[in-house]
Protein backbone atom coordinates (compact mmCIF):
# COMPACT_ATOMS: atom_id res chain seq x y z
CA UNK A 1 0.00 0.00 0.00
CA UNK A 2 2.77 2.43 0.87
CA UNK A 3 4.54 1.69 -2.42
CA UNK A 4 1.42 2.54 -4.39
CA UNK A 5 1.26 6.09 -3.02
CA UNK A 6 4.81 7.10 -3.92
CA UNK A 7 4.12 10.35 -5.91
CA UNK A 8 6.79 12.91 -6.51
CA UNK A 9 5.88 15.86 -4.30
CA UNK A 10 6.98 19.40 -5.09
CA UNK A 11 6.97 22.12 -2.50
CA UNK A 12 5.58 25.51 -3.46
CA UNK A 13 8.57 27.78 -3.25
CA UNK A 14 9.39 31.41 -4.22
CA UNK A 15 10.58 31.91 -7.79
CA UNK A 16 14.28 31.84 -8.31
CA UNK A 17 15.72 35.16 -7.18
CA UNK A 18 12.90 35.74 -4.70
CA UNK A 19 9.57 37.55 -4.89
CA UNK A 20 9.36 41.00 -6.44
CA UNK A 21 9.16 43.84 -3.94
CA UNK A 22 5.61 44.88 -3.04
CA UNK A 23 4.76 48.22 -4.79
CA UNK A 24 3.59 50.26 -1.82
CA UNK A 25 4.93 53.65 -2.93
CA UNK A 26 2.33 56.37 -3.60
CA UNK A 27 1.82 57.20 -7.24
CA UNK A 28 -0.06 60.54 -7.31
CA UNK A 29 -1.85 61.58 -10.52
CA UNK A 30 0.03 63.90 -12.78
CA UNK A 31 -0.62 67.55 -11.90
CA UNK A 32 -1.30 69.73 -14.92
CA UNK A 33 -2.14 72.88 -12.99
CA UNK A 34 -1.19 74.22 -9.66
CA UNK A 35 -3.86 75.45 -7.27
CA UNK A 36 -3.27 79.10 -8.02
CA UNK A 37 -3.52 78.48 -11.76
CA UNK A 38 -6.86 76.72 -11.27
CA UNK A 39 -8.22 79.61 -9.22
CA UNK A 40 -7.02 82.03 -11.87
CA UNK A 41 -8.56 79.89 -14.61
CA UNK A 42 -11.88 79.77 -12.81
CA UNK A 43 -11.90 83.52 -12.38
CA UNK A 44 -10.87 84.09 -15.98
CA UNK A 45 -13.49 81.77 -17.41
CA UNK A 46 -16.18 83.35 -15.22
CA UNK A 47 -15.22 86.82 -16.38
CA UNK A 48 -15.23 85.81 -20.03
CA UNK A 49 -18.62 84.12 -19.67
CA UNK A 50 -20.06 87.14 -17.89
CA UNK A 51 -18.89 89.27 -20.78
CA UNK A 52 -20.42 86.93 -23.35
CA UNK A 53 -23.62 86.65 -21.33
CA UNK A 54 -23.95 90.40 -21.26
CA UNK A 55 -23.42 90.64 -24.99
CA UNK A 56 -26.20 88.11 -25.60
CA UNK A 57 -28.49 89.69 -23.03
CA UNK A 58 -28.11 93.06 -24.70
CA UNK A 59 -28.86 91.57 -28.10
CA UNK A 60 -31.96 89.80 -26.77
CA UNK A 61 -33.16 92.91 -24.99
CA UNK A 62 -32.68 94.97 -28.12
CA UNK A 63 -34.66 92.48 -30.15
CA UNK A 64 -37.43 92.43 -27.57
CA UNK A 65 -37.65 96.21 -27.66
CA UNK A 66 -37.76 96.13 -31.42
CA UNK A 67 -40.57 93.57 -31.42
CA UNK A 68 -42.51 95.57 -28.84
CA UNK A 69 -41.98 98.65 -30.95
CA UNK A 70 -43.31 96.91 -34.04
CA UNK A 71 -46.36 95.68 -32.15
CA UNK A 72 -47.06 99.13 -30.74
CA UNK A 73 -46.79 100.68 -34.19
CA UNK A 74 -49.66 98.56 -35.56
CA UNK A 75 -51.67 98.52 -32.34
CA UNK A 76 -53.77 101.67 -33.07
CA UNK A 77 -54.90 100.23 -36.38
CA UNK A 78 -55.84 96.90 -34.80
CA UNK A 79 -57.60 98.65 -31.92
CA UNK A 80 -59.61 100.88 -34.27
CA UNK A 81 -60.78 97.83 -36.21
CA UNK A 82 -61.56 95.95 -33.02
CA UNK A 83 -63.55 98.85 -31.59
CA UNK A 84 -65.77 99.06 -34.62
CA UNK A 85 -66.47 95.35 -34.65
CA UNK A 86 -67.02 95.37 -30.88
CA UNK A 87 -69.65 98.11 -31.08
CA UNK A 88 -71.37 96.31 -33.94
CA UNK A 89 -71.50 93.14 -31.86
CA UNK A 90 -72.87 95.01 -28.85
CA UNK A 91 -75.73 96.29 -30.96
CA UNK A 92 -76.34 92.79 -32.31
CA UNK A 93 -76.42 91.41 -28.76
CA UNK A 94 -78.86 94.04 -27.59
CA UNK A 95 -81.15 93.42 -30.57
CA UNK A 96 -80.95 89.68 -29.94
CA UNK A 97 -81.97 90.17 -26.34
CA UNK A 98 -84.89 92.38 -27.32
CA UNK A 99 -86.02 89.77 -29.82
CA UNK A 100 -85.62 86.92 -27.32
CA UNK A 101 -87.53 88.61 -24.50
CA UNK A 102 -90.19 90.18 -26.71
CA UNK A 103 -93.07 88.19 -25.21
CA UNK A 104 -92.13 88.68 -21.57
CA UNK A 105 -94.28 91.43 -20.09
CA UNK A 106 -92.44 94.10 -18.15
CA UNK A 107 -89.02 93.13 -19.48
CA UNK A 108 -86.69 95.95 -20.40
CA UNK A 109 -83.50 95.32 -22.32
CA UNK A 110 -80.35 95.51 -20.20
CA UNK A 111 -82.28 95.53 -16.92
CA UNK A 112 -84.01 93.05 -14.65
CA UNK A 113 -87.67 94.08 -15.12
CA UNK A 114 -86.62 97.72 -15.11
CA UNK A 115 -83.96 97.44 -12.41
CA UNK A 116 -80.59 98.54 -13.74
CA UNK A 117 -77.36 96.75 -12.86
CA UNK A 118 -75.30 99.89 -12.29
CA UNK A 119 -77.63 102.35 -10.62
CA UNK A 120 -75.12 105.08 -9.80
CA UNK A 121 -73.70 105.50 -13.29
CA UNK A 122 -75.20 107.95 -15.77
CA UNK A 123 -77.62 106.15 -18.14
CA UNK A 124 -75.44 106.64 -21.23
CA UNK A 125 -72.32 104.99 -19.75
CA UNK A 126 -70.96 102.13 -21.79
CA UNK A 127 -70.18 99.34 -19.35
CA UNK A 128 -68.25 96.66 -21.18
CA UNK A 129 -70.08 93.36 -20.68
CA UNK A 130 -68.20 90.40 -19.26
CA UNK A 131 -67.20 87.47 -21.45
CA UNK A 132 -70.27 85.31 -20.81
CA UNK A 133 -72.66 88.15 -21.50
CA UNK A 134 -70.83 89.14 -24.64
CA UNK A 135 -71.06 85.59 -26.02
CA UNK A 136 -74.50 84.81 -24.59
CA UNK A 137 -76.32 84.93 -27.92
CA UNK A 138 -73.60 83.40 -30.07
CA UNK A 139 -73.30 79.76 -31.02
CA UNK A 140 -71.65 77.55 -28.38
CA UNK A 141 -68.87 76.56 -30.74
CA UNK A 142 -67.84 80.22 -31.12
CA UNK A 143 -68.03 80.64 -27.38
CA UNK A 144 -65.76 77.66 -26.71
CA UNK A 145 -63.34 78.64 -29.44
CA UNK A 146 -62.93 82.12 -27.99
CA UNK A 147 -62.74 80.82 -24.43
CA UNK A 148 -60.00 78.45 -25.51
CA UNK A 149 -58.02 81.32 -27.04
CA UNK A 150 -58.62 83.38 -23.92
CA UNK A 151 -57.35 80.61 -21.69
CA UNK A 152 -54.33 79.94 -23.86
CA UNK A 153 -53.27 83.56 -24.08
CA UNK B 1 -76.84 92.27 -20.61
CA UNK B 2 -75.72 95.51 -19.02
CA UNK B 3 -76.56 97.60 -22.09
CA UNK B 4 -79.91 99.31 -21.76
CA UNK B 5 -81.81 101.15 -24.46
CA UNK B 6 -80.45 104.41 -23.02
CA UNK B 7 -76.93 103.57 -24.13
CA UNK B 8 -76.38 105.15 -27.51
CA UNK B 9 -74.62 102.69 -29.78
CA UNK B 10 -73.64 103.82 -33.27
CA UNK B 11 -75.48 102.34 -36.23
CA UNK B 12 -73.86 99.56 -38.18
CA UNK B 13 -73.64 101.77 -41.28
CA UNK B 14 -71.61 104.34 -39.33
CA UNK B 15 -69.14 101.68 -38.33
CA UNK B 16 -68.69 100.03 -41.69
CA UNK B 17 -65.56 101.19 -43.48
CA UNK B 18 -63.03 99.44 -45.63
CA UNK B 19 -60.86 97.37 -43.28
CA UNK B 20 -57.22 96.48 -43.64
CA UNK B 21 -57.30 92.92 -44.88
CA UNK B 22 -53.68 91.89 -44.37
CA UNK B 23 -51.87 89.08 -42.62
CA UNK B 24 -49.84 89.43 -39.44
CA UNK B 25 -46.53 88.97 -41.24
CA UNK B 26 -47.41 91.70 -43.72
CA UNK B 27 -48.42 94.11 -40.99
CA UNK B 28 -45.30 93.28 -39.00
CA UNK B 29 -43.12 93.83 -42.05
CA UNK B 30 -44.60 97.26 -42.67
CA UNK B 31 -44.99 98.19 -39.01
CA UNK B 32 -42.10 100.60 -38.58
CA UNK B 33 -42.73 102.62 -41.72
CA UNK B 34 -46.47 102.48 -41.08
CA UNK B 35 -46.05 103.83 -37.56
CA UNK B 36 -43.92 106.66 -38.87
CA UNK B 37 -46.22 107.45 -41.80
CA UNK B 38 -49.41 107.48 -39.69
CA UNK B 39 -47.83 108.82 -36.54
CA UNK B 40 -50.17 111.78 -36.18
CA UNK B 41 -53.37 109.83 -36.74
CA UNK B 42 -52.21 107.03 -34.45
CA UNK B 43 -51.26 109.40 -31.65
CA UNK B 44 -54.55 111.24 -31.97
CA UNK B 45 -56.52 108.00 -31.81
CA UNK B 46 -54.59 106.48 -28.93
CA UNK B 47 -54.76 109.70 -26.91
CA UNK B 48 -58.52 109.88 -27.46
CA UNK B 49 -58.97 106.21 -26.65
CA UNK B 50 -57.01 106.39 -23.41
CA UNK B 51 -58.40 109.75 -22.28
CA UNK B 52 -62.03 108.95 -22.99
CA UNK B 53 -61.84 105.22 -22.23
CA UNK B 54 -64.88 104.71 -24.43
CA UNK B 55 -64.75 103.22 -27.93
CA UNK B 56 -67.85 105.15 -29.01
CA UNK B 57 -66.16 108.53 -28.71
CA UNK B 58 -63.15 107.73 -30.87
CA UNK B 59 -64.78 106.18 -33.94
CA UNK B 60 -63.88 109.04 -36.26
CA UNK B 61 -60.27 109.02 -35.11
CA UNK B 62 -60.21 105.26 -35.66
CA UNK B 63 -61.56 105.67 -39.17
CA UNK B 64 -58.75 108.13 -39.90
CA UNK B 65 -56.23 105.56 -38.63
CA UNK B 66 -57.63 102.82 -40.85
CA UNK B 67 -57.75 105.11 -43.88
CA UNK B 68 -54.15 106.17 -43.28
CA UNK B 69 -53.04 102.55 -42.97
CA UNK B 70 -54.75 101.65 -46.23
CA UNK B 71 -53.18 104.65 -47.95
CA UNK B 72 -49.76 103.62 -46.69
CA UNK B 73 -50.03 100.05 -47.90
CA UNK B 74 -51.36 101.22 -51.27
CA UNK B 75 -48.32 103.45 -51.65
CA UNK B 76 -46.02 100.57 -50.71
CA UNK B 77 -47.75 98.37 -53.23
CA UNK B 78 -47.19 100.94 -55.92
CA UNK B 79 -43.58 101.72 -55.08
CA UNK B 80 -41.86 98.73 -53.46
CA UNK B 81 -44.06 95.70 -53.96
CA UNK B 82 -41.33 93.17 -54.76
CA UNK B 83 -39.04 94.24 -51.92
CA UNK B 84 -41.91 94.35 -49.48
CA UNK B 85 -43.19 90.91 -50.45
CA UNK B 86 -39.71 89.49 -50.10
CA UNK B 87 -39.36 90.97 -46.62
CA UNK B 88 -42.83 89.88 -45.49
CA UNK B 89 -42.21 86.38 -46.80
CA UNK B 90 -38.95 86.22 -44.86
CA UNK B 91 -40.66 87.35 -41.66
CA UNK B 92 -43.47 84.89 -42.20
CA UNK B 93 -41.23 81.88 -42.65
CA UNK B 94 -38.16 82.57 -40.51
CA UNK B 95 -39.54 82.17 -37.01
CA UNK B 96 -42.61 81.26 -35.04
CA UNK B 97 -43.20 84.74 -33.63
CA UNK B 98 -42.65 86.81 -36.78
CA UNK B 99 -39.35 88.04 -35.40
CA UNK B 100 -37.63 90.85 -37.22
CA UNK B 101 -34.09 89.88 -36.27
CA UNK B 102 -33.85 87.03 -38.77
CA UNK B 103 -34.48 89.20 -41.82
CA UNK B 104 -31.89 91.97 -41.77
CA UNK B 105 -30.81 91.50 -45.38
CA UNK B 106 -34.27 91.74 -46.90
CA UNK B 107 -35.06 94.51 -44.44
CA UNK B 108 -32.10 96.50 -45.76
CA UNK B 109 -33.34 96.11 -49.34
CA UNK B 110 -36.86 97.17 -48.35
CA UNK B 111 -35.63 100.14 -46.30
CA UNK B 112 -33.51 101.36 -49.17
CA UNK B 113 -36.45 101.18 -51.55
CA UNK B 114 -38.74 103.01 -49.11
CA UNK B 115 -36.16 105.72 -48.59
CA UNK B 116 -35.62 106.22 -52.30
CA UNK B 117 -39.21 106.05 -53.49
CA UNK B 118 -41.37 107.26 -50.62
CA UNK B 119 -38.72 109.24 -48.71
CA UNK B 120 -39.62 107.33 -45.55
CA UNK B 121 -36.77 106.50 -43.25
CA UNK B 122 -36.98 103.56 -40.88
CA UNK B 123 -37.23 104.84 -37.29
CA UNK B 124 -34.72 103.57 -34.70
CA UNK B 125 -35.53 100.21 -33.14
CA UNK B 126 -37.16 101.53 -29.95
CA UNK B 127 -38.93 104.49 -31.50
CA UNK B 128 -42.49 103.40 -30.75
CA UNK B 129 -41.67 102.38 -27.19
CA UNK B 130 -40.67 105.91 -26.29
CA UNK B 131 -43.02 108.28 -24.54
CA UNK B 132 -44.35 110.89 -26.92
CA UNK B 133 -46.05 114.23 -26.66
CA UNK B 134 -49.01 114.90 -28.89
CA UNK B 135 -50.67 118.24 -29.47
CA UNK B 136 -54.38 117.92 -30.15
CA UNK B 137 -57.33 120.22 -30.72
CA UNK B 138 -59.78 117.85 -29.07
CA UNK B 139 -60.83 119.24 -25.66
CA UNK B 140 -59.73 117.30 -22.64
CA UNK B 141 -62.54 115.33 -20.99
CA UNK B 142 -63.58 116.75 -17.62
CA UNK B 143 -61.99 115.10 -14.62
CA UNK B 144 -64.45 113.64 -12.17
CA UNK B 145 -64.39 115.69 -8.99
CA UNK B 146 -63.78 114.15 -5.64
CA UNK B 147 -67.03 113.20 -3.93
CA UNK B 148 -68.00 115.24 -0.87
CA UNK B 149 -70.19 113.48 1.67
CA UNK B 150 -72.19 115.69 4.08
CA UNK B 151 -72.24 113.05 6.83
CA UNK B 152 -68.53 112.28 6.74
CA UNK B 153 -66.70 112.05 10.07
CA UNK B 154 -65.10 115.45 10.80
CA UNK B 155 -61.30 115.47 10.99
CA UNK B 156 -59.45 116.42 14.19
CA UNK B 157 -58.59 120.11 14.45
CA UNK B 158 -54.90 120.98 13.92
CA UNK B 159 -54.30 122.33 17.43
CA UNK B 160 -55.58 119.29 19.30
CA UNK B 161 -53.23 117.81 21.89
CA UNK B 162 -51.41 114.77 20.47
CA UNK B 163 -50.17 112.53 23.27
CA UNK B 164 -47.44 109.96 22.65
CA UNK B 165 -48.67 106.42 22.15
CA UNK B 166 -49.23 104.57 25.41
CA UNK B 167 -47.45 101.36 24.43
CA UNK B 168 -44.97 102.79 21.92
CA UNK B 169 -44.65 101.74 18.35
CA UNK B 170 -44.61 98.14 17.21
CA UNK B 171 -41.90 99.23 14.79
CA UNK B 172 -39.66 100.45 17.56
CA UNK B 173 -36.54 98.84 16.09
CA UNK B 174 -37.04 100.85 12.93
CA UNK B 175 -38.20 104.16 14.33
CA UNK B 176 -36.13 104.53 17.48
Amino acid sequence: MAEACQIARKQDLPPPGGYKPIPFKRLPAKQYFSGYTMFAGYAGMTLISIYLYNLTAKRIQKNEIEMRSAKMAIYPMLLAERDREYLKQLRRNRDAEAELMRDVPGWEVGTYYGERVYKMLPPDTLVEPVFHEYYAHSSPSEWFRRAYIKMRS
Amino acid sequence: MVLTNDVVLPEESELTVEEVNLSTATLRAGSFHLGKYCEKANNEFMLCRIEENDPRKCINEGKVVTACTLEFFRKVKKACLAEFNQYANCIDKSSGDYGLEHCRKTQGVFDKCMLENLNLERPPFGYFCEARVHDTKRPKPPVEEKAVYPDATPALPDDVERKPARFGSRLYWMTE
